[in-house]
């Protein structure tokens, strides 16, 4: 399968500062989060992708199209929903997205219908024809969202889409998300400080550290993987109930809130500890699974490499 | 009157017609309490009145057994980092703490002091010396929590303070709200984020429209909420089996099958008989259960029941 | 009975040819402005001077008109060269207050929000958004100056004879390129304040100043140290001397049209002229670069 974004020593340069320094990496995901710190170069990384910065050395390529000598037609195929604040005041929602979408190369009659859908899609009726200065926050971003996807681009970038969003409103953004990702043909690139976002949307995840790659991994196969964690809270138990767990086979420890962390060897099921709990009278309030989730992954990529001050 | 707690007695705010809070009664404790609550809610205006940036319309506001819009020396104990990204011009990091610090009547020498400190503390020792225009957001945002807590405040009013910052930031900042909860501080935080409120605050006040519609512990209010039934889900390889057999109690109320077919979504008016019959009901019919969880004790849940949609995008 | 369910799909009819997409930016900027009374009335009251002239010019080969006028067609002003050049003139100035009325509101409402990444995300240059935004300018400028003024010019050797025509080529050629040259200067300056100063009202006053504080100094430096290259500085002055090279007019009173007046021994080399214009453009354009990218990179 082609991959979405090939980085090929990319290397980019602003000022003096070396921001993106010799990357290499093949994307491939249907959903791919991008990660990092402050300062990381999540950020350049987009915009050189999209042909804002020149690259300094190495080269990139977006759907097989080199950025460096193709740039026009990567953008043709892209979609940008910025993290900052990005309108016209003065015009209305739809309008603006139709001229973004006349801009992008749609023909005027096309570009006024797909702009309706886009904002059907997105869920903002009557308000459309208000000037975008008067729109709340939950509704400016996904205005900038509707026009990120009015053109139909193969690839989308969201930089930061929940950002200031309330609660109800955050949801229906990552529905959305999870919505385009599901259904739409299209390849997600989601950078997000909010590792609950990234965990919800993506499939692969990119990590970021001062310009260069400290992890990428594919959440799948982490879901799948390290089911025998896992984490009781129970009511009514104690010492003996736990050490009826150790003779089962069991490594326990006490987890937060009271909670009894385990790991469960080959060959113990779960319907074992039920039999536990009957036979002591302990209620099990809940059994939760930790996998290794993308925190404890992120934190550990985090970590300065052995070896290095 | 308490002189520990933060007090706001039936007390309303109005921007002209536009309403702010109305008849707000609470009583806020030490440790981290988290301010939840659509945009447009109150919250901004809440943390305007505790911090005597503006008088009630009506009823009284008391920090500390005093009113910190009468009296300007409370304001010495009160740090407020507000979710405006604003700054003065041409100041760097250090400079911007500093004179902050010199304001409230710091010497020269202590304020150089408790400026380091407080960079130090929010991880922005290196980039002190650079302008703040240079700065990411997130270093934007570390250098307002600097300000708020350098001159050691018992009460800290934070609007949306780890917006912008990176995951291990937030981390950090978080382990610092702790800290100062356990120093038996005042920490009043808002947020969005309501996975993390979960995690972080003691207690929780909910506001919708200007009204505090809940406060207390989290799962306090949940039990209170009692025209929602408590929700567990199960994970199993047979739901249909369990649901069957759990119908057969009176306690019961719903029970649905999660799409994948691989999960059970109980509705129960009696947590307590639900898991001890769980706990049988597993054995004796050979279930394999994958997980157990309360499906609605968290913030998100509690918001749902009593927010609701609303305050979306329209 | 069929059930539709609403899902995000991809474009896949035809597109517009890229050379016409900057097309779209002028397009967009004239629905804008015909929803303005106040522009729709200046502009229309921007052709009251041309009927003026086109009056005149009829009244001079109307003699029956004249009889009725009890007017002498030799008391008529005469038409030609300085004729043009005072038609010109006005209408440049005319020309002017509309940049300062429309420049500001090309740029400035795409830099104050930062709408600016969301077009150069596509597949659109800085060079076609420029050029995109001077084509507004450009044609409403154009249509205010050297098209009602070649039309006169049309009327005039219609009127008078192929002869008249083919001798005062000259004039024809002096209104066009003349008014191009202010078109060109006038809009680049408009589009560049309005990229540097994101209030509008502060980048027409800009305008104003750029001309007229400038001219003001230039004067303060001739007077000074008594020399005539403050004029330099004057780009009324520049550009009034461009036209008098380019219509050959006769220095008489002070040459030039009415508000590009060049004062008698105040004229500065033309070469001079032409470069400090070509220099302004320059200045110009790299400001526009420095400020329509993509990412603002702070250091």
């Amino acid at each position: 399968m082609q991959p979405v974004i090939e980085l090929d020593n990319l290397e980019v340069r602003l000022g003096e500062r070396t921001v993106l320094n010799k990357l290499t990496a093949s994307l491939t995901g249907r959903s791919i989060g991008l990660l990092g710190p402050n300062g990381a170069g999540k950020s350049t990384l987009i915009n050189t992708l999209l042909g804002f910065h020149a690259p300094a050395a190495g080269t990139a390529r977006v759907i097989g199209l080199d950025i460096r000598t193709r740039a026009r037609q990567v953008r043709g195929l892209t979609g940008y929903m910025p993290e900052n604040d990005s309108f016209i005041a003065s015009m209305s929602g739809v309008r603006f997205v139709r001229l973004m979408a006349e801009l992008s190369g749609l023909p005027q009659e096309q570009a006024l219908e797909r702009a309706h859908e886009a904002f059907f899609y997105v869920g903002l009726g009557e308000v459309r024809y208000r000037q975008i200065g008067t729109y709340s926050l939950g509704m400016k971003q996904m205005t900038k969202l509707a026009q990120a996807i009015v053109h139909g681009p193969k690839v989308l970038f969201l930089d930061e889409p929940t950002n200031g969003l309330d609660p109800p409103a955050r949801k229906r953004m990552i529905q959305l998300i999870q919505e385009i990702r599901d259904h739409g043909d299209l390849h997600l690139i989601l950078s997000s400080h909010l590792l609950r976002d990234v965990e919800e949307c993506c499939d692969q995840v990119l990590i970021l550290k001062d310009g260069q790659i400290a992890a990428f991994c594919n959440l799948e196969e982490e879901r799948r993987a390290n089911r025998k964690f896992l984490e009781l809270e129970t009511r009514g138990a104690n010492g003996t109930f736990t050490a009826a767990l150790a003779k089962l086979g069991c490594q326990t420890a006490p987890g937060a809130g009271g909670r009894i962390k385990l790991v469960l060897p080959d060959g113990v099921e779960i319907r074992q500890l039920y039999e536990l709990a009957a036979q002591q009278q302990v209620q099990i309030r809940r059994i939760h699974c930790k996998r290794d989730s993308l925190e404890d992954i992120f934190f550990k990529a985090m970590e300065p490499a052995n070896g290095r001050l | 009157m308490n002189a520990g707690a933060i007090e706001l007695d039936d007390v309303s705010k109005f921007y002209g017609d536009v309403l702010g809070v109305n008849r707000v009664h609470l009583s806020i404790p030490t440790g981290v309490t988290s301010l939840v609550g659509p945009n447009g809610s109150g919250k901004t205006t809440l943390m305007n009145l505790i911090t005597g940036l503006i008088r009630p319309t009506r009823g009284q506001v008391r920090v500390l057994g005093l009113s910190p819009a009468k009296h300007p020396d409370i304001l010495r104990k009160i740090g407020y980092c507000t979710q405006f990204d604003a700054f003065p011009k041409g100041l760097t990091g250090y400079q911007f703490v500093y004179w902050f610090l010199r304001l409230h009547g710091f010497p020269r020498a202590e304020a150089n002091a408790l400026t380091r400190q407080a960079l130090e503390r929010t991880g922005m020792r290196e980039a002190a010396d650079r302008h703040v225009a240079s700065y990411s957001k997130g270093m934007r945002q570390r250098v307002k929590l600097a300000q708020a807590i350098a001159h050691n405040p018992s009460v800290l009013v934070l609007d949306e303070p780890l917006n912008g910052l990176d995951p291990m930031a937030r981390a950090e900042t978080i382990a610092l709200f702790r800290e100062w909860a356990g120093e038996g501080r005042f920490v009043l935080v808002s947020s969005h984020i309501l996975h993390e409120v979960d995690r972080i605050s003691d207690q929780v006040i909910l506001l919708s429209h200007g009204y505090v519609v809940a406060e207390g512990q989290i799962q306090g209010v949940r039990s209170e909420v009692k025209d929602h039934p408590i929700q567990v889900l199960v994970r199993c390889d047979q739901p249909g089996l369990l649901a069957s057999r759990l119908f057969e109690q009176d306690h019961v109320v719903e029970a649905r099958i999660h799409e994948d077919g691989k999960g059970l979504l109980i509705r129960t008016r009696d947590a307590d008989r639900l898991y001890l019959l769980l706990n049988r009901v597993v054995l004796e019919l050979g279930l394999e259960v994958e997980s157990v969880a309360p499906a609605d004790e968290d913030v998100n849940s509690v918001y749902q029941y009593l927010i609701g949609a609303e305050g979306g995008t329209a | 009975m069929a059930v539709y369910k609403k899902t995000y799909r991809r474009y896949e009819g035809p597109l517009t040819p890229e050379r016409q997409r900057f097309l779209v930016i002028p397009r967009y900027a004239f629905e804008e402005m015909r929803r303005s009374r106040f522009l729709n009335l200046f502009f229309l009251a921007s052709f009251i001077w041309p009927l003026i002239c086109a009056l005149v010019i009829y009244l001079h080969h109307n003699l029956s008109a004249l009889k009725l006028l009890n007017l002498d067609a030799d008391k008529l002003i005469r038409i030609d060269a300085g004729f043009f050049l005072t038609y010109l003139g006005i209408q440049s100035m005319g020309a002017f207050f509309l940049a300062a009325f429309v420049g500001p509101g090309q740029v400035s409402p795409d830099l104050a929000n930062n709408a600016l990444p969301l077009y150069l995300a596509r597949p659109f240059s800085r060079s076609e958004y420029v050029l995109g935004k001077m084509l507004v300018l450009v044609t409403l400028l154009s249509l205010m100056t050297w098209v009602p003024g070649l039309l006169l010019f049309a009327l005039q050797g219609y009127l008078e004879g192929a002869s008249w025509m083919a001798a005062n080529l000259r004039i024809a050629a002096g209104l066009f390129f003349g008014a191009w040259i202010w078109i060109l200067v006038l809009s680049l300056l408009a589009l560049a304040l309005s990229a540097w100063v994101k209030w509008r009202p502060a980048a027409g006053g800009l305008l104003f100043g750029v001309f007229f504080v400038a001219a003001g100094f230039g004067g303060a430096i001739n007077g000074i140290l008594r020399t005539r290259w403050g004029n330099l500085l004057n780009i009324s002055h520049l550009i009034g001397s461009v036209w008098v090279s380019l219509f050959e007019e006769p220095m008489r009173r002070g040459a030039g049209a009415v508000f590009f007046r060049v004062a008698r021994g105040e004229e500065i080399p033309i070469w001079c002229c032409w470069a400090a214009l070509l220099g302004v453009c320059l200045i110009c354009l790299f400001l526009l670069g420095r400020k329509i990218r993509g990412v603002e990179v702070v250091r």
